[in-house]
């Protein structure tokens, strides 16, 4: 310790030195600045005059907001707490937060200060009280605890306030300090008639709940008493707040309260109090209509009020009613409100939809969020959207027909990003997958989703997906619109045997108005197996169809654009066949496997061991004598196969006819409300679709085409 | 149970900050920067209830000053502790005449007195503001003296 001398008092900075330097001084010299006032303040902290050690323990509290260390001077800070000046000690006991915590070596010292602090006026004991709250650990708690005690009893309320505050520290801290203890404490509140008491002692009810639950009967009683004439709100709240906790442990104890709850709903004005009131009810008393009814309202209130903060929590509140039935109680209310929320309050809404949603509700809901999706929240509304159609394998869904040709469609169009476009395209997949016969209508939805991509920019735009194409390794970049194109080529590729031949000519006059070759250029051997298969499909139905010259012209163009080696191989294969189309190619193709093959090579084998009794020198080409034997042997199962065939193929027809018969009408279409969002006006269904929630795919779906068009993804 | 209380501006500068639970200086420092950035980017429309880092996060602004209380994200009624940093603002307002943000940077270990006497280990403790100040006046008449 020293002393200053007149000269350095003179020029001794103040707080507000500091605050004025600091505000004025750049950034570059800040550290030059803080460092010299931390140099200083290490000298005047230890200074024999207080008025000096004050200032520097301003200035330590001003260089900590600042978010400078002033860890440095924690025992300096401890020294102070010490000191008979009592400016000086609170000052020091409103910064020892900053320096200690649960870990510091200095709190040994703080023990006996403590002490002797607390045998003080009330002023400078309620001052302890506070800093012992902040850094207590167990050693601290465990050596004061007995003097703390003492103090529930003090006959001021502040002091008796504070001590119950810093006991609920204590018992947390330490909870073997609980027994014997709180029994005390409650007599003494049980007496008690001071309102910020009453409320320390319900937090610290809380507290002691938190580390030892079963001890609730112990405030059942206090607890009951103070519901039943407090006025305070904020008192109110807490035991709000307590009797939940109460409630769920003691469940008779919710009969007692519904009284007191009805009056308090009534009566109260405050915002915070009518929120915790209705939180409680709605978890807790949905056995109890009137009172349930009477939060309702209130809830229904908070939705629609201005304030977005009561919007929110009426939200909130909204999460915890666990069933879809009461959901739908507050759905117009929660869809109005929906309206004017800002975008957290709408994912707040969605996902409410997302977990209540219910074959009720399911069109509604579809159709609200797609008709008031904006810029900002609409990626999030389609993912939603997608994860309600899709969950538990379309357990929402009554008609998948109208899903797939009204709302699909609109979602297609709606979608901007890379994520919602895998996401759909998986829904497509499942859809098509669980539903057999919705196959059908694969031209139709192909036609409303990619009518825009014809009017729309040529040009790709947006972020995209980088792929390489496993069997050709060729690099390229999807964007969302591309991703959802691909997926619709591959259904329509796979339901090619299923369309009408006026739908297949659609598809290809509709292709060629795409600029296919310059925008999907990366889906380009997907529109080839669709053309191929197109045309395959037409040759036989139609050979001398008008399209066809068409279909073979796409195809060269697309063979001419890509430049892969195994492609254009194949292309030969293609070009030859489409340019004569006669059997004498059929019969070239097959004298090329009709060639012998030639041996298995001995390099091959020199690793692999080749079975017993087999000749590798020799060609494994089938001895014809030996087929023309089989053939003889098995004369008469081939003769009564295909009677077999015909039998059971009027066994499916028959099948179908019966679930055709045995079906209920259909329900009425909403036309008019679809209008902005559909200008198609709804099929009339001719036959109900059922979705297959099977883990095992219904027959004639190949799995395998499935699993390698996710992979290429 | 009440985390921390922060008394930051718009520059980012934090004015007070009363931690409950102890934090290093350079997570009260990111801590506070991740806040007031968020809370700046927020609009009027929107709520003043969000989440970051775990914490359940009340928010209010009272001219360029941002009170905000940080809480654990079990089960608490935002709307008292935005009540309650209204009443805070309101003890201050009674104390200093006219608060502003110079009589907080000033007067630090004062607004730290006024905040010990309404909130104690993360638990508000009082309401009342005659109460609150009782013992803040005490102390200026004994200094006065």
């Amino acid at each position: 310790m020293f002393h200053l001398s007149q000269m350095d008092q003179i020029f001794l900075k103040s707080l507000a030195d500091v605050v004025r330097t600091s505000r004025t001084t750049s950034q570059y010299d800040k550290l030059t600045f803080t460092t010299q006032t931390i140099a200083d303040i290490k000298n005047e902290i230890q200074s024999r005059q207080e008025s000096v050690r004050y200032q520097a323990l301003l200035k330590l509290f001003f260089l900590a907001m600042e978010g400078n260390n002033i860890r440095w001077a924690e025992f300096q800070i401890i020294n102070l707490m010490g000191c008979a000046d009592f400016q000086l000690k609170l000052g020091a006991q409103l910064a020892a937060h900053l320096v200690i915590d649960s870990q510091s070596q200095g709190l040994i010292m703080v023990t006996n200060v403590f002490q002797k602090e607390f045998k003080n006026g009330h002023v400078e004991c309620s001052a302890t009280l506070s800093c012992l709250g902040t850094i207590a650990n167990k050693d601290l708690s465990d050596s004061l605890l007995t003097h703390v005690l003492k103090l529930t009893t003090n006959t001021k309320p502040l002091i008796r306030k504070k001590a119950i505050a810093v006991l609920s520290k204590i018992f947390t801290i330490n909870p073997l300090n609980i027994p014997g203890n709180l029994e005390m404490v409650i007599q003494q509140l049980q007496k008690e008639s001071n309102i910020s008491v009453l409320a320390c002692g319900i937090s610290l009810f809380c507290s002691v709940m938190k580390v030892a639950p079963k001890l609730y009967p112990l405030f059942l009683s206090i607890v009951y008493d103070q519901i039943s004439k407090q006025k305070s709100n904020w008192l109110l709240i807490k035991l709000v707040r307590i009797s939940n906790k109460l409630i769920s442990l003691e469940p008779r104890f919710q009969g007692k309260l519904i009284e007191h709850y009805t009056r308090l709903l009534n009566q109260t004005n405050s915002k915070s109090l009518q929120y915790e009131l209705v939180y409680s009810i709605m978890k807790y008393f949905k056995n109890h209509s009137q009172l349930y009814e009477s939060a309702g309202d209130i809830l229904k209130q908070f939705l629609n009020h201005q304030d977005p903060n009561l919007r929110c929590l009426g939200l909130e509140c909204l999460t915890h009613i666990s069933s879809s039935a009461g959901l739908m109680e507050f759905q117009e209310q929660i869809l109005e409100s929906f309206k004017k929320s800002d975008y957290f309050s709408k994912l707040q809404i969605l996902q409410l939809f997302k977990d209540f949603t219910n074959q009720q509700n399911f069109q509604t809901v579809i159709e609200f969020f797609l008709k008031y999706s904006d810029l900002e929240s609409n990626h999030k509304i389609i993912e939603s959207l997608i994860f309600i159609i899709m969950k538990d394998k379309f357990i929402n869904v009554d008609d998948p027909e109208k899903l797939l040709l009204v709302y699909i469609p609109v979602i297609a169009q709606k979608i901007d990003t890379i994520d919602n476009a895998i996401r759909f395209k998986e829904l497509l997949f499942e859809l098509l997958t669980r539903v057999p016969g919705l196959k059908v209508y694969s031209d139709q939805l192909c036609n409303q989703i990619l009518q825009t991509y014809a009017i729309q920019s040529d040009t790709l735009q947006g972020p995209t997906l980088n792929i390489v194409q496993r069997h050709t390794q060729l690099k390229y970049s999807l964007n969302h619109r591309e991703i959802i194109f691909k997926s619709l080529i591959m259904i329509v590729g796979e339901s090619v045997k299923l369309l009408k031949l006026d739908a297949l000519t659609n598809i290809i006059k509709f292709l060629e108005q795409l600029n296919i070759l310059n925008c999907y250029e990366s889906s380009l051997s997907d529109i080839d197996s669709l053309l191929f298969k197109i045309y395959i499909q037409i040759i036989k139905t139609d050979p001398s169809n008008d399209i066809i010259p068409q279909i073979e012209q796409l195809i060269k163009n697309i063979y001419n654009k890509l430049h892969n080696i195994s492609i254009v191989k194949i292309s030969f294969f293609y070009e030859s066949f489409i340019l004569n189309k006669t059997k004498e190619q059929l019969q070239q193709l097959y004298n090329l496997y009709a060639e012998d093959l030639p041996p298995i090579n001995l390099e091959a084998q020199k690793l692999i061991k080749p079975p017993e009794g087999l000749d590798i020198t020799q060609s494994f080409q089938i001895d014809i004598e030996e087929i023309e034997k089989i053939k003889n042997s098995n004369n008469d199962q081939l003769e009564q196969k295909p009677i077999i065939q015909q039998l059971e193929q009027a066994d499916l027809v028959s099948k179908e006819q019966e679930d055709q018969n045995t079906q209920i009408l259909k329900q009425e279409e909403n036309e008019e409300e679809l209008k902005p969002l559909n200008t198609k006006t709804d099929p009339i269904p001719k036959k109900v679709f059922t979705i297959n929630r099977d883990e095992e795919l219904p027959p004639g779906v190949n799995q395998n085409d499935i699993n390698q068009s996710k992979e290429e993804e | 149970m009440i985390n921390f209380i922060l008394m930051v501006n718009k520059q980012g500068q934090t004015r007070l900050a009363q931690y409950f639970q102890f934090l290093s200086v350079k997570e009260r420092m990111t801590l506070e920067g991740e806040l007031i950035r968020k809370c700046l980017s927020r609009s009027e429309t929107q709520c003043s209830f969000l989440e970051h880092r775990g914490y359940k996060i009340i928010y209010r602004r009272y001219a360029s000053l941002y009170f905000i209380i940080g809480m654990d994200l079990e089960e608490e009624n935002e709307m008292a502790y935005l009540e309650f940093i209204h009443n805070l603002v309101e003890t201050l307002d009674k104390y200093f005449e006219n608060v502003c943000e110079l009589d907080i940077m000033f007067n630090i270990e004062k607004a730290h007195y006024i905040l010990e006497e309404m909130v104690m280990n993360g638990q508000v403790v009082e309401t009342n503001k005659t109460q609150i100040l009782a013992p803040i006046h005490v102390l200026d008449k004994a200094k006065d003296e």
